[in-house]
């Protein structure tokens, strides 16, 4: 073979590995050239041609989709966690959130085959697998399919007597590792996660302060900046407009109330699922949880998860350093390790 | 982890990730789904044999048999058990003492033994794997307690119209003309999980569901959806347990022909749960089919999203056959501005009662489809 065709035979077989973390809020894509990016998961069309010359563009993704909501039929193709069968829509938002991700990480000219491995919410998992797979022939070489906690759990290599908590938008993800491929019985789902509390503090601060005007949007930011469970680290202050000036208001209590909404149900799915394990592993799984997802950051959670679940037994709760690129990071973790023979091309 | 057992432990779980993927198939969802309910039938053959002729023998408030025992306590169903012929099926077999379960299992009487005849398994099979045969109407199983379950209330507004039209409101007001309709009947106890604005959390939906003897569950929404011009009408209903589950509970009943505590309930667990999902569908369907053709004379852009199965946690935690239906869209401002009439509100009431009904009257239907099913099962063996 000359050195030419060698090269030529080389680029052929040039692959990009990548792990994406399909989530209900956002999605994130890792890749094996060390290039890591993240979009809210909105997906918007043009609602018209107006629309299209407005927007500038035939799609738009995250924060850009969002700032031009008015003008776009916008989808969040995973709310929920799950892609709402049969509606079309939600399913080509999906395979355009892929697109763009890939497009993230990977510059036009370069003409790789792509290795995938796509984390998505449980729920999602159990689902919509034949759908996902679908979404993702077009860009992919192979894809492989895994749950959200579990692609997080092999990220860090929590990967035997460990339990993963995933908080996310739509759902909570519970993941109990044991050595093995998690089975159904080792996973749960819980419905009230992100996205509930965003709704909870919504209600509170309208009865509290009926004259403000604000939005959903502005209350998920506020939770963003602000959340916390337990003790307030301090007096949390916000400015919403009232019949058009800037008012500061004081959301403490409501922040408090809207966050700790989610709490009871997040303890007791941990309690049954470490309860149904065998129990000469509880201890060791109780002493080895991790939090991960968004939810992950709210303050004070870690301590409170810890005291309220350590009456059980000691108990130790870690939260990954980057709860953001966690799934995608063990996404790519798995893509990485991932045996030749077990790439089948789509 | 010492560095060989994560080696080890990597190695297993990789080839673990790789066989999950080669489960998903190329076929659609729907059709692995169809699949996964026949596997689900198929693997109930045997318990239902197992089952129906232990439960034949153990006289009590489950057994089937009409007229064999008498009625210790009140029972729950409002039909008359359908005409199979029991007594013929069971004269084929042979009673003989089972050999002694182990001491810590015994917790009555030994059982006696059920040797099962391939011939009849077959016929089974042809009873269970025919779509016009249900398990409701095998077992006789009718309709008394239907619960109706206003979405939201209270603290929870559930969705707001553009003009402030509450979601909570709304389907209380449909709900509470629908338990109107349904008890003038005179048939059914119909109860309510609220009658008033009151804030009511999912567990105790279902807490209230499973602890008043619920036949029907019927859960009423109204969508919020970001394309402010759609309009959609949709009915959920809860999906099978997992293929996992079906699969080990198999593994145990493939272990003898000796029926013990522990093999006794996971079989009623499972035919509870291909029961529920039969029947649940089946509402699922009559009362999309009712409201999307009825609600097409109002507002003819309206699209049917037809049936959907859906994680719901309330659809999930109550034992009866379940549906959640949302009814249409409230951020459509026309489909606001009609829901803010009494008279559409009482014409929806109208719609899901007419899907209710046609699924009970279907119901009786489908005993008289069983029993032609059992005659032609009858003159094959025979």
């Amino acid at each position: 073979m000359t050195k030419k065709s060698a090269t030529k035979a080389a680029e052929k077989n040039k692959k990009l590995l990548v792990g994406i973390d399909l989530g209900t809020s956002r999605s994130a894509i890792a890749a094996d050239n060390g290039k890591r990016k993240w979009v809210e998961s909105y997906v918007g069309w043009p609602r018209d041609f107006i629309a299209r010359k407005v927007v500038g563009k035939p799609v738009l993704f995250g924060e850009e989709a969002v700032a031009h909501r008015l003008s776009l039929d916008i989808y969040r193709p995973l709310k929920n966690g799950v892609i709402k069968e049969g509606t079309a829509r939600d399913e080509e938002a999906v395979k355009e959130l892929i697109r763009h991700l890939l497009s993230l990480v990977r510059p036009e000219s370069d003409d790789s085959r792509v290795r995938a491995v796509v984390g998505v919410p449980a729920e999602s998992f159990k689902v919509n697998k034949v759908a996902l797979k679908k979404a993702v022939a077009e860009f992919a070489e192979s894809l492989l399919v895994v749950s959200e906690p579990f692609a997080v759990a092999y990220g860090v290599e929590a990967l035997d007597n460990a339990m993963v908590i995933d908080i996310g938008a739509g759902t909570v993800d519970f993941c109990i590792m044991h050595g093995t491929v998690p089975a159904e019985e080792d996973q749960r789902t819980v419905l009230t996660a992100g996205d509930y509390i965003d709704q909870q503090l919504e209600s509170f601060l309208r009865e509290r302060y009926p004259e403000a005007d604000f939005t959903l949007n502005m209350v998920r930011r506020f939770k963003e900046e602000h959340s916390f469970v337990g003790e307030p680290p301090e007096e949390v202050k916000v400015e919403i407009p009232v019949e058009g000036k800037s008012t500061l208001h004081d959301i403490t209590d409501e922040m408090q109330r809207a966050c700790e909404s989610i709490l009871p149900a997040i303890v007791e799915t941990t309690l049954e699922l470490i309860a149904k394990f065998d129990p000469e592993y509880q201890d060791a799984i109780r002493e080895n949880i991790i939090l991960a997802g968004g939810g992950s950051q709210i303050r004070g959670l870690a301590d409170y998860l810890e005291k309220t679940i350590g009456e059980y037994g000691p108990t130790t709760i870690k939260t990954v350093e980057d709860p953001l690129f966690g799934g995608a990071d063990g996404a790519l973790a798995l893509a990485c390790e991932m045996p030749e023979e077990y790439w089948t091309e789509l | 982890m010492a560095n060989a057992d994560s080696k080890r432990v990597k190695s297993v779980i990789l080839q673990g990730v790789y066989e999950e993927n080669l489960k998903i198939g190329a076929g659609s969802s729907a059709s692995v789904r169809r699949r996964a309910i026949l596997r689900h039938r198929r693997t109930a053959v045997p318990v239902l044999l197992i089952l129906l002729v232990s439960l034949a023998l153990v006289p009590g408030r489950f057994s089937p048999l009409p007229d064999r025992t008498p009625a210790a306590e009140p029972s729950a169903l409002a039909e008359p058990a359908p005409m199979l012929p029991w007594p013929d099926i069971l004269s084929g077999y042979t009673h003989a003492p089972l050999a002694p379960p182990p001491a810590e299992k015994i917790v009555s009487a030994p059982l006696p033994a059920v040797p099962l005849d391939a011939g009849r398994l077959l016929d089974y099979d042809l009873l269970l794997n025919s779509d016009s045969v249900r398990l409701s109407a095998v077992f006789g199983l009718g309709v008394q307690t239907i619960v109706i379950d206003p979405g939201h209330g209270g603290k929870d507004p559930g969705a707001i119209g553009s003009r402030g039209t509450m979601e909570k409101d709304i389907v209380l007001d449909i709900a509470l003309r629908l338990r109107d309709r349904l008890q003038q009947s005179g048939n059914y106890r119909v109860l309510m999980t609220r009658d008033d604005d009151t804030f009511l959390s999912l567990a105790e939906r279902v807490r209230f569901a499973n602890t008043h003897d619920t036949d029907l569950f019927i859960s009423l929404h109204i969508n919020a959806l970001p394309q402010k011009e759609s309009n959609v009408t949709e009915t959920y209903y809860f999906g099978p347990p997992s293929d996992l589950y079906t699969l080990r509970l198999a593994e145990q009943e493939n272990r003898g022909s000796d029926i013990q505590t522990g093999d006794f309930r996971n079989m009623i667990r499972k035919i509870g749960d291909l029961l529920k999902e039969q029947e649940s569908a089946t509402l699922a369907a009559t009362i999309q089919q009712s409201l999307f053709s009825n609600m097409q004379k109002y507002d003819k852009k309206i699209s049917d999203a037809g049936t959907k199965i859906a994680p719901f946690v309330v659809l999930l935690g109550v034992d009866a056959p379940s549906v959640l239906v949302e009814i249409s869209c409230i951020t459509k401002q026309e489909e606001e501005l009609s829901l803010g009439t009494e008279s559409y509100r009482d014409q929806i009431s109208l719609f899901l009662q007419q899907g209710i009904t046609r699924y009970l009257s279907q119901r009786h239907i489908q005993v008289v489809k069983g029993e032609k099913n059992d005659k032609e099962i009858g003159n094959k063996s025979g």
